[in-house]
């Protein structure tokens, strides 16, 4: 059983409460830094920051609805090649915790003294539209709203299909499901380390199985919905999208830009092999090419590209649907990755960033797997 | 360096000839880039056709070579060969098969074969453009053998090896070499007596200067590649000392723990400190610390106490071993199918139902019963069955044939009538009689005429309910002869049955370690069955005996000899070719990710955790191109079959040939 304790909230004031919590944290000397999301002075987006002084995390704002990137490409960047030699906490959205393990799973990021802070999300808006929610509300304005995946449809598509809004593989859990948040916060040690953190910054952990229960109540409650709406969302998409003209009419659009592996946590290349050496080609190739169909689009290989991406990256595809965001025109890649992620991940049994044990589908060799191909 | 391709179509009698235009396809090669000459032959595998090409490497200058026939697999090896006389670099050659994926494929339409072979031809130039000569690469090895499993297959390898004056470490995870065969009584068809036939050659292991013997050992770790295999066995604790212990046995008489002995299955006890049989090799006991009274709790000493030569050693532990070879044979055998969950045969619950195992046990005289045939009350059956294929055959359980048991269960037979009086009933319920063998039918035929009762089909039920008065006291066994087409009760005193061979139970852990591979029977399977049905998938290890599919002893020693040759192969010419296409890692690309580490079926590629650098150790790497394949960003690539190789053959291949064999 998960030992926990809870923030009460004050006058309605989460973020307040949440953030004296984090600074408790450096306050009580248990961390040395943190990566956390601060809200910028402009006042139109909240960025993640790394943080040293507790006086910084007075300007956290985990629970503001927008994700301008998924922060475990920045933890990439961090510890590819070395790891952090002070303990360092993230405050990481549960998709984004769910890339780092994958990004962990391909030796992209190392876990040593980093501490996993993870919060219950209810989403988030596209950097876009986030000013137009900050000229109005606060970030407790929507987090008391709840989870709104079916009624606010300024979310993000992949926060309306999301399958996993609270974290898989943190240490310590920043949680709301199951309670109401105006009034208290929950505060979770989900391993040793969670536990011996949250105890060495004074805080009372308890088993409360109570609270546990509503919790998990709760997650099934939304377990079962999320399913249908994924089904629904799923067959609509293929309606859409399904077969090799509706696909090529969705990526009419697209210039090959290449910002969505740009923005995808999980692709991970130093170098794309769409820009390696192999895809520089002479004039005569070209026009070879173009011989052979009578007429080349240009830029080419743009189906190519995204279908090999797909390829490499759909089993760890998370859903965080940065790339989508990330597209100068609108093509709706998160659907289109989700749609064929998905189906691939429920062939290996496999949920990406479930757990760092569960090796990567083309990595594990498993005797009894797909049976109903080729020889028992 | 300007590129001279010699292009060389082969009709390969009418093969190619008789289907397409060689005549047309060599025209049009001639036309392609770099192709300084292309000629078409009869033969081009022939001595002629191999001169052919070599006078045009002297004569032209080929710095590339192209020959349109069969396939890769039957002769590029014969035209690499000829290249490389004539001073070419072997890997500046390539073959386009023309054959098998044009003119027999496409025998029906002379133009569209021509075509296809066209397009085979320009992609195979293309693929020879990109070549680049390779060194030829080899490692030294060593002469040194590594044998897992002691039995008969383990035992006849070491021996072949040993006589050939060469190193053998015989690893065995019992306290005694013999194995399987130790336990049996009489072998068929001679009816020699197996003790007669293993002793002496257990005794010669022993004896042998070349044979270093380990026993209760196992492999805790494998590692390296043909030539230079690195294992590191796990030797454990006897608690005897092996150099001080002259197999006495006063130990083991005064030892007062008795547990049901495993080598006996149960039908007599052993001691806590024991030998499994009275002729182990070595004849040094080990003591079975689970049950030993001193390791329970301290409370007895005896064994130490009673030995002249002070050889107990309670304190003695497990150790590592490490041993370097050149080749691993593994022998490692079967283990016997337990028929308790067939239960309408009520093995466990009906006394005098007994396993061929346990049989054998019976049979052997140095067994429980001395070599008598006796229930469990004593006494001799008058009247016994024997079930054939108890676990093979069978959809439910093992689908193959153990291949065995109709000759045993005939030699079952045989031996309990000299045994009990010709007049003891012995009957054979069985699906087919398989006496394939040299001498094996007329053994058979001897069963027969010596009164032994064939009814053809299964048992459907092993019971002790009787209805007659003659089945009083007895065992009855239903069943279905399917020759009249009616059920049948047959009283009997005892029923034998003929139980399956299957793998090891620890055949996964073994196929895990040595990377072997394993049929859909769960053996281990045979590079070739055919042509190569010693070796595995992975060069320098093969695989002999039962644990390769159910065997005889005959067959099991035919493929151990055959094992101890391809172990001295190795050994004479001392040292082995390696793939000179191995993959390589672009540094500049590399992730670091590792799914080239993982999906490697040789454990061939490490990532440097400082570097964050994929590595390919070359000497193991095969050049079979899975991690190139599956790594995202193309930093691992074969060489000379690097990506944009590969995209530009595609290219070439899928051009527009319509028309151009018209």
């Amino acid at each position: 059983m998960t030992k926990s304790v809870t923030l009460s909230v004050k006058d309605g004031k989460i973020r307040e409460a949440v953030n004296s919590f984090l600074k408790e944290l450096f306050n009580k000397k248990t961390i040395d830094a943190m990566l956390v999301p601060l809200a910028h002075p402009a006042g139109t987006n909240v960025v993640q920051a790394l943080v040293t002084k507790a006086v910084f995390v007075d300007k956290a704002d985990v629970f503001a609805p927008v994700m301008p990137v998924n922060s475990a490409r920045l933890i990439q960047s961090i510890t590819r090649l070395t790891t952090v030699d002070r303990k360092t906490a993230v405050v990481l959205r549960p998709c984004e915790m769910r890339a780092l393990i994958e990004l962990a799973k391909l030796k992209q990021v190392q876990l040593d003294k980093l501490v996993l802070i993870g919060i219950d999300c209810p989403g988030a808006y596209a950097v876009n539209n986030y000013p137009k929610f900050a000229a109005e509300k606060k970030s407790d304005d929507f987090v008391k709203a709840g989870f709104q995946w079916a009624e606010d449809t300024m979310l993000r598509t992949g926060c309306q299909i999301c399958e996993y809004p609270y974290p898989l593989t943190a240490d310590i859990t920043i949680g709301m499901l199951g309670l109401d948040p105006s009034k208290q916060i929950l505060i979770q040690a989900n391993s040793a380390q969670g536990e011996e953190i949250l105890s060495k910054a004074g805080m009372s952990l308890e088993i409360d199985s109570d609270l546990a229960q509503k919790r998990q109540t709760a997650i099934t409650k939304f377990a079962g919905e999320i399913k249908e709406r994924r089904k629904e969302f799923f067959e609509k998409t293929k309606r859409e999208i399904g077969g090799i003209e509706k696909l090529s009419k969705v990526f009419a659009q697209c210039i090959k830009c290449q910002n969505c592996r740009q923005a995808c946590p999980v692709c991970y290349c130093r170098e794309c092999f769409f820009i390696s050496p192999t895809f520089e080609l002479d004039a005569d190739r070209y026009l070879r090419q173009a011989e052979k169909k009578g007429a080349l689009r240009m830029p080419s290989d743009t189906l190519l590209f995204h279908l090999t991406r797909m390829n490499h990256m759909g089993n760890s595809c998370v859903g965080c649907g940065a790339c989508e965001e990330a597209c100068p025109n609108d093509i709706p890649l998160l659907k289109i990755f989700q749609l064929a992620g998905s189906e691939v991940q429920e062939l290996f049994s496999y949920v990406p960033g479930r757990s760092l044990e569960e090796s990567l589908p083309a990595t594990a060799f498993k005797e009894k797997e797909f049976e109903q191909i080729g020889e028992k | 360096m300007k590129r001279k391709i010699g292009v060389y179509l082969c009709h390969c009698g009418s093969n190619i000839a008789g289907y397409l235009d060689v005549a047309k396809a060599a025209d049009y090669a001639a036309t392609l880039p770099y192709v300084v000459v292309a000629r078409h032959y009869s033969f081009m595998c022939s001595d002629p056709g191999q001169d052919m090409i070599k006078k045009d490497i002297k004569e032209l200058g080929l710095n590339g070579v192209l020959v349109c026939s069969c396939s890769p697999t039957l002769h590029l090896r014969t035209f690499r060969a000829a290249c490389a006389e004539a001073g070419l670099n072997p890997h500046l050659c390539e073959m386009a098969t023309i054959r098998e994926l044009s003119s027999w494929v496409h025998s029906h339409d002379r133009v569209a074969a021509t075509e296809k072979a066209m397009a085979l031809i320009a992609a195979g130039v293309k693929r020879v453009l990109y070549r680049n000569p390779l060194e030829a690469k080899w490692a030294p090895v060593n002469p040194n053998t590594l044998i897992v499993g002691g039995g008969i297959a383990g035992i006849q390898t070491a021996l072949e090896i040993a006589s050939a004056g060469e190193k053998v470490y015989l690893v065995e995870k019992e306290p005694s070499i013999g194995g399987r065969m130790a336990q049996l009584g009489k072998t068929f068809p001679d009816l020699d007596s197996t003790e007669e036939l293993l002793i002496p050659r257990m005794e010669m292991v022993k004896t042998s200067p070349n044979i270093e013997l380990l026993t209760y050992s196992e492999i805790a770790e494998i590692g390296g590649y043909i030539g230079n295999f690195k294992t590191t066995i796990n030797k454990k604790a006897r608690c005897v000392d092996e150099t001080k212990c002259n197999g006495c046995g006063e130990c083991w008489a005064k030892c007062p723990v008795e547990v049901p002995s495993e080598f006996d299955y149960g039908m007599r006890k052993r001691k806590a400190i024991y030998i499994p049989f009275s002729k182990a090799v070595p004849k040094i006991p080990v003591i079975d610390r689970k049950n030993c009274k001193y390791f329970i709790d301290g409370s007895c000493k005896a064994c130490e106490s009673v030995c002249p030569t002070k050889a107990i050693d309670f304190k003695q532990e497990d150790k590592k071993i490490e041993i370097d070879a050149g080749a691993c044979i593994i022998s490692t055998g079967y283990d016997t199918f337990d028929p308790s969950p067939i239960t309408q045969l009520g093995y466990g619950k009906i006394d005098n139902v007994v396993t061929s195992p346990e049989f054998e046990r019976m049979l052997n005289p140095d067994g429980p019963t001395g070599g008598k045939i006796v229930m469990k009350n004593g006494a001799t059956p008058k009247s016994v069955a024997i079930a054939h294929c108890v676990g093979s055959r069978d959809q439910n359980y093992h689908q193959y044939c153990s291949r065995v048991c109709c000759m045993y269960s005939l030699k079952y037979a045989r031996l309990i009538k000299q045994q009990l009086g010709a007049d003891t009933n012995v009957y054979q319920m069985y699906i087919d009689m398989r006496c394939f063998g040299k001498g094996h039918e007329e053994f058979y035929k001897q069963a027969s005429e010596e009164g032994v009762n064939f009814i053809r089909g299964k048992i459907g039920q092993i019971s002790t309910e009787t209805i007659t008065d003659e089945e009083k006291g007895k065992l009855v066994v239903v069943c279905e002869d399917s020759l009249l087409g009616s059920m049948i009760r047959v009283p009997v005193d005892m029923v034998v049955l003929s139980v399956a061979m299957k793998p090891r139970a620890d055949t996964a852990d073994i196929s895990r370690a040595f990377l072997l591979g394993r049929s859909a029977d769960g053996f281990f399977l045979e590079r070739h069955p055919k042509l190569d049905p010693v070796g595995t998938m992975l060069d320098g290890i093969f695989a002999v005996g039962c644990c390769h599919g159910p065997k005889d002893i005959g067959d099991t020693v035919a493929q151990a000899t055959g094992a101890a040759a391809r172990a001295l192969e190795l050994i004479s010419k001392g040292r082995v070719d390696i793939e000179s296409a191995t993959a390589f890692v672009d540094e500049e690309v590399c992730a670091g990710c590792g799914v080239c580490e993982s999906i490697c079926a040789y454990s061939a590629i490490e990532v440097n955790p400082k570097t964050k650098l994929a590595k390919v150790n070359e000497a193991i790497c095969k050049g079979c191109g899975a991690c190139a394949a599956t790594c995202p960003s193309k930093a691992m690539q074969l060489k000379n079959f690097t990506h944009k190789q590969l995209i530009d053959v595609i290219d070439e291949a899928t051009k527009d040939f319509a028309g151009l064999a018209k």
